[in-house]
């Protein structure tokens, strides 16, 4: 961490707007700021595109109903058909993480998805969904999700604690991946322009390797963006449909 | 000039498709026969059997990484929950020694079952 600009900088968040409640630190911060502007990008994006509706769509409408047509075959796929009326949930969650993704690779803008805090938030609502979910379909027969069918009784003491703590990694695994992919890939974009400024005349080199790593950073936002929501659709099929 | 052009098949194609609409018989509107071909095809599509086009793009850094964090997550957890049950219960060390293997089998099978496939999470089938 040593030096004036640490490639660990650029996860800070700063209070925007210093706002309390009560002993709760509720400030308007960078990080809620950039969460603010993808929520309206995707509405404009997706209002403008539907507003103006024709047969033959244009750019923008094409970008909708690319991205509609997408996540409608994910659900269909993984879920099911009954999946259909997670649809909306799926779809915001998608087009969520992938903003906040890609809107961290745009200069001076601030990668929220970078911050476990975010990620884990996602994903243990995602979690306490897909339980409740489980819960309300199957009722308490949901318990038999734990025991592996077929396996022996007398196993049961040893396999069902592995298959409850694995339930219970869900939500960690799955918010690490995704902010730990988004947090080493802008530190190492970091770190290669720090090198710049301490090779001199050889900085030439790391900004190549730069150029290179951003194009790879914009497939990883796309791919986490993906791998979140199909973990999503696959906890929901697996919720819906138990064995 | 590219734009004469597509105005100009524009037209052809609009020229052609009076023709066809005077040619065949069933509904006068082409925009209802491509709604009723289009609700036609809607459910087969829907029943159709996967196209390999859902396995992402994977490469095996991104896989490593997967695996990886599968195990080191059951790990935290089975820790957490070692940890917790120890401190409501009173049994300082065991709880968390406990945890620390069931986690650890836990991360060997979630990692088990991500090597089988992203598409194919969960239990086995």
């Amino acid at each position: 961490m040593a030096g004036p600009k640490s490639p660990l900088e650029q996860f800070t968040i700063e209070r925007l707007i210093p706002l309390h409640l009560g002993s709760v630190d509720v400030s308007y911060t960078n990080s809620a700021l950039l969460m603010t502007v993808a929520v309206v990008l995707i509405t404009l994006l997706l209002v403008g595109a539907t507003r103006r509706a024709s047969l033959v769509p244009g750019r923008l409408q094409s970008v909708a109903e690319l991205s509609y047509e997408f996540i409608a075959g994910m659900v269909q796929e993984n879920i099911g058909h009954e999946g259909i009326e997670f649809f909306p949930l799926v779809f915001s969650i998608f087009m969520f993480v992938l903003f906040g993704n890609m809107l961290g690779l745009i200069p001076f803008g601030y990668t929220f998805t970078s911050q476990i805090i975010v990620t884990f938030a996602l994903s243990i609502f995602v979690f306490a969904l897909v339980t409740l979910v489980a819960f309300i379909r199957h009722g308490i027969h949901f318990f038999s999700f734990f025991f592996p069918p077929g396996a022996p009784v007398f196993m049961a003491p040893i396999l069902v604690p592995i298959e409850i703590v694995s339930y219970l990694s869900r939500p960690v695994s799955l918010s690490i991946r995704l902010f730990a992919n988004m947090m080493a890939g802008h530190t190492m974009m970091a770190v290669f322009a720090g090198f710049t400024i301490t090779l001199g005349v050889f900085g030439f080199f790391p900004i190549g390797v730069n150029v290179a790593l951003y194009g790879l950073e914009v497939i990883v936002t796309a791919l986490q963006a993906y791998v979140f929501t199909i973990l999503t659709c696959l906890y929901l099929r697996d919720a819906i449909h138990l064995h | 000039m590219v734009r004469g052009a597509s105005a100009g098949a524009g037209r052809s194609a609009s020229s052609s498709s009076t023709l066809s609409r005077m040619s065949e018989g069933g509904p006068s509107d082409p925009l209802a026969r491509l709604g009723e071909r289009l609700s036609r095809a809607r459910p087969e599509q829907g029943r159709k059997p996967s196209v390999g086009g859902e396995e992402p793009p994977s490469s095996s850094i991104g896989f490593g990484f997967r695996i990886g964090i599968e195990l080191l997550a059951s790990l935290l957890v089975g820790l957490a929950l070692g940890w917790l049950i120890d401190r409501w219960l009173g049994t300082r060390p065991w709880g968390l020694i406990v945890f620390f293997f069931i986690g650890a089998a836990a991360g060997m099978l979630n990692a088990f079952r991500a090597a089988q496939g992203l598409g194919r999470s969960g239990r086995p089938q």
